[in-house]
């Protein structure tokens, strides 16, 4: 089990924030899947995608941060010698999914499994068969969706312990979204830690087990799904009269609305005590459903707002 | 592997300049009589006119563009096609894919300058002509020397400019700049063109435009050196450079 972390890692290029400071991030492995999620082109300068982006750079060691230290697989990532040795176990997808447009499929596989002495030759076939590649094409000659699969099986044969991809699903019809996600969901369920960053809420929502939220270049939580969906709550309140607007400042109560006679909380925990409460305070009517992700997603970068 | 894939970027520039080369040197040779008769100076010697031709003329200034173009390249340019992603993230280092590439691209700087040294020699008896083949070696390596400073320049350049022209063009300019301030008295020793073309040999015969006496070695000692710091330099920088 080694950890990953980032502590008060930061990029700043030409006075732009390019990267929030992630601070005391950390997740170990095993883990199945990590996604990143946040606000697209809100909070000037800093991009979610960019911030996103940057930040997976400054981990892989392709740029160096401004402050602050990480490791990833237990390996300093600002150590050439170490960040080198940690690539070998950590394989890279990135967002526009661009490879080497002169080589063929084949001699691109052949160029990558050089690099690698734990190579898996038969996992290599078996998804050149099952993404149906064709192995004599240039890579110039492939769709978006293809050079994906491409992506994948030369990440995927090497059998990484961590495997990073930044927005996976950009650009993707949604045959090969499905497709993708499906070879997501395998990798992490033979161990490989699968960590992303993605805008897409329904994707992360399906394939991760633990959610970063990235609001203002700043993270702003840090969730498991499972232990989210235990116990976050959209409680919905139903009142015959006017209802009381300040009598639900309970503990584990995330956000408030009241719209005419009708109060929706968002409960962080402790639904059981708010459901009482709103009926000691006269609920006529009392719906306690699952909150989704995209829901305390909108919730918590608001509430930073 | 590195190599394929330098070998692979390269490969369409370094073959089309080795036809270019090659086919220039053989159509000089072989059409040598009319192309002789066309300079307006007295009548020239066969060794005279291949080294006003080739080995001081046209081909030189081509071969030197031609380096230059085989000097660009790198991570930068990768960063605008989008695959520098896929390249930091193999298990190497940066140092490692700097050094396969001048590596690379030395080698095929190499290889156009010892074409003329092939075709020269071996076509000049179709015209019942003949060029000593250690004048040609000599020339070749002449060419070697200067191509290496010429692609060093294009190689820095291509690490420090971003966009697909400016690294040429810069290097253009570093090389003109350089051209010009190598004409002064003080270092004309050390013009690389005069090198390139032999007349920096302390004993380059005008008459027979032959070599008779011995390389100048200090001002090629000098510009290898040169040539190999800039490639050092073109490391440092890629090593610290945000990708």
């Amino acid at each position: 089990m080694s950890t990953n972390t980032a502590r008060s890692l930061r990029k700043v290029s030409h006075g732009d924030l390019l990267s929030p400071p992630l601070y005391s991030t950390a997740w170990r492995d095993p883990l199945s899947a990590c996604g990143l999620v946040g606000q697209f082109c809100r909070a000037k300068p800093v991009h979610f995608w960019q911030a996103a982006k940057t930040t997976i750079k400054m981990l892989l060691g392709m740029t160096h941060p401004t402050a602050g230290t990480g490791t990833v697989l237990g390996r300093s990532i600002t150590d050439s010698a170490e960040n080198r040795e940690m690539r070998r176990h950590v394989a890279y997808v990135g967002e526009d999914k661009q490879l080497y447009a002169y080589m063929t499929v084949e001699q691109l596989v052949r160029f990558t499994m050089s690099f690698y002495p734990d190579w898996q030759s038969d996992v290599a076939q078996r998804l050149l068969k099952q993404y149906q590649l064709p192995q004599n094409r240039k890579v110039r000659a492939l769709s978006k969706g293809m050079r994906t699969k491409l992506a994948l099986l030369l990440a995927l044969a090497r059998r990484p312990a961590l495997l990073i991809l930044d927005e996976p699903t950009e650009g993707l019809d949604p045959v090969s979204i499905e497709e993708l996600l499906h070879a997501l969901v395998a990798a992490a369920g033979e161990g490989t830690t699968v960590f992303f960053s993605s805008h897409q809420i329904s994707d992360v929502e399906r394939i991760a087990d633990r959610v970063c939220i990235i609001d203002h270049g700043r993270l702003v939580a840090d969730l498991s799904l499972d232990q989210m969906r235990q116990d976050y709550r959209r409680i919905t309140l139903g009142f015959a009269t006017q209802p009381p607007t300040n009598e639900f400042k309970i503990h584990g109560v995330h956000q408030v609305k009241i719209v005419g006679r009708q109060v929706t909380v968002l409960a962080r925990e402790n639904s059981d005590v708010i459901v009482e409460c709103a009926r000691s305070l006269g609920a006529v009517s009392v719906d306690v459903d699952p909150s989704g992700l995209r829901e305390v997603f909108l919730e918590t970068v608001k509430e930073e707002a | 592997m590195l190599c394929y894939k330098a070998w692979r970027e390269s490969q369409t520039r370094f073959v089309l300049s080795a036809f270019t080369i090659a086919g220039l040197c053989a159509l000089f040779v072989l059409f040598q009589g009319d192309a002789r008769a066309g300079f307006d100076s007295e009548p020239l010697t066969y060794t005279g006119y291949i080294w006003r031709i080739i080995y001081k003329g046209y081909l030189r200034e081509l071969y030197v563009f031609l380096v230059l173009l085989l000097g660009v390249g790198g991570l930068l340019r990768e960063r605008d096609y989008g695959t520098v992603g896929f390249t930091l993230a193999l298990p190497v280092s940066r140092w490692r894919l700097v050094s396969v590439r001048a590596l690379i691209g030395l080698s095929e700087v190499a290889i156009l300058a010892i074409l003329p040294a092939l075709v020269i020699p071996v076509l000049s008896p179709f015209v019942h002509e003949s060029y000593p083949r250690t004048q040609a070696i000599q020339f070749s390596l002449l060419w070697t020397v200067g191509g290496t400073l010429v692609f060093a320049m294009a190689f820095l350049a291509s690490v420090v400019f971003r966009g697909e022209y400016s690294a040429p063009v810069v290097a253009l300019v570093v090389l003109l700049a350089y051209s010009a301030i190598a004409d002064l008295p003080a270092l004309d020793r050390f013009d690389v063109h005069d090198i390139m073309s032999g007349a920096a040999t302390s004993d380059f015969r005008l008459d027979t435009s032959l070599i008779t006496g011995p390389l100048p070695w200090m001002a090629i000692a000098v510009i290898l050196l040169v040539s190999c710091c800039m490639v050092v330099l073109a490391g440092r920088i890629t090593q610290t450079q945000d990708l």
